[in-house]
């Protein structure tokens, strides 16, 4: 590739599309990016208060209620006016040493049941003050937030009949009520200061860690700690700062890719790209031209949203070095998925046939990319199915922790590589013979493979190529598998794995058969499996990145990748080196299968399929349990 | 120039273009005619090296139509050329020059006066606003931007006004004066005929003629001998209150005589006809079973 023809056609790129956009669409883009970069982290800081002064009170200024309506924007204190409540202009009336009346309307009662909530919370502050906490908070609770795979031993706190458990929390664990060395019938008060600490303290550690999520009454990305300490302030481990960070790194992705795919169909459209392939600029220029420009958007909009969230909000930091570090690293996670995004749309863009197929296909790979980008996010520091994710990290660096560099290679090297092996797929049939014609997406599939087939040898390449595609499949299961029992979880999961790792391996085989590149023969069949499987092992062996970070330890993860790494088995050195190599027997066996199916027709290489499968899981069952 | 050695090309188990070979020196203008899925596009496609020959050879100003650095060396017009609608002319033709490398006073100069030669004005009009013909002047001067030792035009001319159809065949023929290589197809085979130096005639993928239109004529055309007589004799028809014979050889011409003689009456009239190549191409293409029966 030459680096001045892919500038020029990236150049080239941006005017040639810069010209379909008037003026005002272009500044109307501009302030949606805004828009997006600036008021997310506000929004997310502040919250969205649309329900400022919308309830009218009636109470005196030296009435007890005084306090917690004017201190809930909320509300909007006026003087007791009774004709003025009677007119239908005060929502809720507070007469002196009576009780609060609203008005017979729905926002009356609505007022009412507010204003409730709003003194009840008001209480609670009160008594967080109180020096006495023990007369404040007679109950003492322990909270411990469990991994979903470790067994929680029942404790005795809070059971009937049961003492109260006293003890000082764990990592872990968040101490509802201070305690603080009262009398009363709870505990003993040993627990730490408040609440909230269990989340800023696992948001560093390590990623195995079952901890509290940097949510609801714990530190918060974007506002500073608050001190709760009631049991009112008990709340799920919703991580809204996750959501929002998927939100405002992974949206404006859908948007670029739907241009970009557009402008990808758009030279296949009339043979428009003809006369590009027939300059003298290789593919690799093209197609590198053409996704630059949207590539390095996608970097500045997060690198935009990172400022914005970083300068605007404590999570970054104060010192500009600190900032800027928060940004490079969540820009150097978020990279890696908008290349996969531009990889996706372009494959998809190389394979659709219209621009309301590409539709289709762009919208199915976005929820599917975003889902892997997001649903693991949103466990970031609660579940180890979160370090998948390069979501994680953004979450974690702009929580003030850490990234080491292995999970950062973790969470993004398959991205990478899929990224890679998606391009390769796409250019493979970035050419004038493929490039034009009007096939259907799986025969258009089908073609690309055959693309990067030369030989019996390059099956055994394309298998090893595919890992990295099928690590993501692979997890992306694990993702969506993992919040269901385990019981059930895990037989889904061996043999989602094993049809991902059949299909991988025997797609390729059933390409260059259909197009017929390859002898139908027996032997030639058995070779292709044979070349296939060992292509496959070797890559798998190479890649099990699943070791580094120990995703294993959880049983999904031991399910999914210890069938490949063999981690967690007690055995004589016979057997671990029999489980090392059993694997190659396996993708042999099973891709000499479906290469055989493949050899004749589609729908014997259906069933081929089909039976590989079964025989792939079965082995999955048998070590996983081994593994225990 | 241009060398084709056997060349060969199969999609899955179709044959496009089957053992074509034909050379083009420096200077000449070569036609490649026939019907539609002769194979004409796909052969002039492997000349630009956008298509891999199955096998054989082809190529194009001393290199492989394959290697890269032909295409430096290569001016295609493909037959659609949809261009880039949002672009202005002058902007996308700059684009193209940048692509080949052409320096910018170099390129702005030979755009200009290409367009000149065209007779293109509307130069800053998004070409999505141009007329077809305009847009085809647009698309010939894009394959002019690298000032090109070879040119491969697919069909130039099709589906324009005869105005502009003449004006590009014109355009063409200048070319070929001014030193250029150039090889076109065609449907229109009054063009070809006009300004070929020599056409190679395809049909179901193979060359079935090729030379001079002259030799072609003679290899394949047959003079007509229309004789005109007052009486009927076997085999005329009537035309215009006397009858036309029509015969090949000036024995037939002797027999006509004598069998009119015989009738009591005599020749009026004898024309001949020399056949176009659209004649001679029909004729070929009626020998070739299954012209246009393929899938």
């Amino acid at each position: 590739m030459k680096a001045d023809a892919t500038l020029r056609i990236a150049k080239w790129e941006v005017t040639k599309n810069a010209g379909q956009l008037d003026r005002r669409t272009l500044a109307a883009i501009g302030v949606v990016l805004v828009l997006i970069a600036g008021l997310t982290p506000l929004v997310a800081s502040e919250g969205i208060a649309l329900d400022d002064g919308i309830y009218r009170v009636g109470v005196a200024d030296d009435s007890p209620y005084h306090d917690p309506v004017a201190n809930d924007s909320t509300f909007v204190a006026v003087d007791p006016d009774v004709e003025a409540f009677q007119r239908g202009e005060v929502d809720v009336l507070i007469l002196s040493d009576r009780a609060p009346v609203g008005a017979r309307t729905p926002k009356g009662r609505a007022a009412l049941s507010e204003l409730g909530s709003t003194i009840r919370a008001y209480n609670d502050e009160v008594m967080a003050l109180e020096p006495n906490r023990t007369a404040a908070f007679p109950v003492n609770v322990s909270l411990r937030y469990a991994s979903q795979n470790v067994s929680v031993a029942p404790s005795g706190s809070g059971a009937a009949g049961s003492p109260p458990e006293t003890r000082t929390p764990d990592d872990g664990e968040v101490a509802l009520g201070d305690g603080g060395g009262g009398d009363g019938g709870g505990g003993d008060g040993s627990g730490g200061p408040g609440s909230g600490d269990g989340g800023g303290d696992t948001a560093s550690g390590s990623p195995g860690a079952a901890g509290v999520p940097s949510v609801g009454s714990g530190s918060s990305l974007f506002a500073d700690d608050n001190v709760g300490g009631t049991p009112a302030d008990i709340t799920p481990p919703f991580p809204f700062e996750s959501l929002v960070l998927a939100f405002a790194f992974v949206l404006p992705m859908n948007f670029v890719i739907q241009a970009y795919a557009s402008s990808v169909l758009n030279e296949r459209v009339n043979s428009r790209g003809e006369l590009l392939l027939v300059s003298p600029v290789s593919r690799g220029d093209i197609i590198a031209g053409k996704t630059l420009p949207y590539l390095l958007g996608m970097v500045a909009i997060a690198t935009l949203t990172a400022l914005g969230i970083a300068g605007l909000t404590p999570a970054g930091g104060d010192a500009p070095a600190e900032i800027a570090s928060t940004v490079a690293v969540s820009v150097a996670a978020v990279a890696p998925i908008a290349l996969l995004f531009l990889a996706c749309a372009f494959v998809g863009a190389m394979f659709a046939r219209s621009f309301k197929e590409l539709t289709f296909v762009t919208v199915a790979l976005s929820v599917l990319l975003t889902s892997y980008a997001f649903i693991p996010a949103i466990f970031t520091d609660v579940h180890p199915i979160a370090a998948i994710s390069p979501l994680t990290l953004v979450v974690r660096t702009l929580g003030g922790g850490g990234v080491p560099l292995v999970d950062y290679a973790f969470s993004t090297l398959p991205l990478f590589l899929a990224a890679g092996t998606l391009f390769a797929l796409g250019a493979g049939v970035y050419r004038e013979e493929d490039m034009f014609t009007q096939r259907s997406v799986p025969l258009k599939f089908l073609d690309a493979l055959d693309g990067q087939l030369s030989g019996p040898r390059s099956v055994a390449k394309l298998s090893a190529l595919s890992i990295p595609f099928v690590f993501v499949a692979e997890l992306l299961v694990v993702a969506l598998l993992f919040a269901l029992p385990v019981s059930v979880s895990i037989p889904a999961l061996l043999v989602a794995i094993a049809a991902i790792e059949e299909v991988a391996k025997s797609v390729g085989i059933y390409a260059g058969f259909a197009h017929d590149r390859f002898d139908r023969s027996l032997r030639s069949a058995l070779w292709l499996g044979f070349l296939s499987g060992l292509g496959f092992f070797l890559a798998e062996k190479a890649v099990a990145v699943a070791q580094l970070v120990g995703l294993p330890e959880l049983a999904l993860g031991r399910a999914a990748f210890g069938t490949v790494t063999g981690l967690g088995v007690e055995a004589s050195p016979l057997v671990l080196v029999g489980l090392l190599f059993a694997p190659l027997a396996l993708h042999a066996v099973t891709a000499a299968t479906t290469a055989l199916g493949a050899s004749r027709s589609r729908n014997a290489y259906l069933g081929s399929l089909a039976v590989a499968t079964l025989v792939h899981a079965a082995y999955n069952l048998t070590v996983v349990s081994a593994l225990g | 120039m241009i060398e084709v050695e056997n060349l060969r090309k199969e999609y899955g188990g179709f044959t496009a273009v089957e053992g074509s070979s034909f050379s083009v020196p420096e200077g000449e203008v070569f036609g490649v005619v026939g019907p539609n899925g002769a194979g004409k596009t796909t052969t002039l496609k492997m000349l630009a090296g956008l298509v891999e020959p199955t096998s054989g050879s082809a190529r194009v100003a001393g290199y492989d139509a394959q290697d890269p650095e032909m295409r430096a060396h290569l001016g295609f017009l493909p037959e659609e050329s949809p261009l880039y609608e949002d672009m202005t002319a002058l902007s996308y033709l700059e684009f193209f020059a940048d692509l080949y490398d052409v320096p910018g006073e170099v390129a702005d100069e030979r755009i200009h006066d290409t367009l000149d030669r065209l007779d293109l004005d509307h130069r800053e009009r998004r070409i999505g606003d141009m007329s077809k013909g305009m847009t085809r002047k647009v698309a010939i001067a894009r394959s002019l931007v690298n000032d090109p030792d070879v040119l491969v035009y697919d069909e130039p001319a099709s589906g324009l006004d005869p105005l502009t159809t003449n004006y590009i065949i014109e355009f063409t023929r200048d070319l070929a004066e001014s030193g250029k290589t150039v090889l076109f197809s065609a449907h229109n085979l009054f063009h070809v005929e006009s300004i070929c130096d020599r056409v190679a005639v395809m049909n179901d993928g193979r060359i079935v003629a090729r030379g001079s239109v002259e030799d072609i004529r003679e290899e394949h055309g047959r003079t007509e001998y229309r004789v005109y007589t007052s009486v009927e004799v076997e085999g005329s028809v009537r035309e215009n209150g006397r009858y036309r014979r029509t015969v090949e050889s000036m024995d037939a011409v002797e027999e006509t005589r004598d069998l009119a003689t015989r009738a009591g009456g005599e020749i009026e009239d004898i024309q001949t006809h020399e056949p176009s190549l659209e004649d001679i191409f029909l004729d070929i293409a009626e020998e070739s079973p299954d012209v246009e029966g393929r899938p």
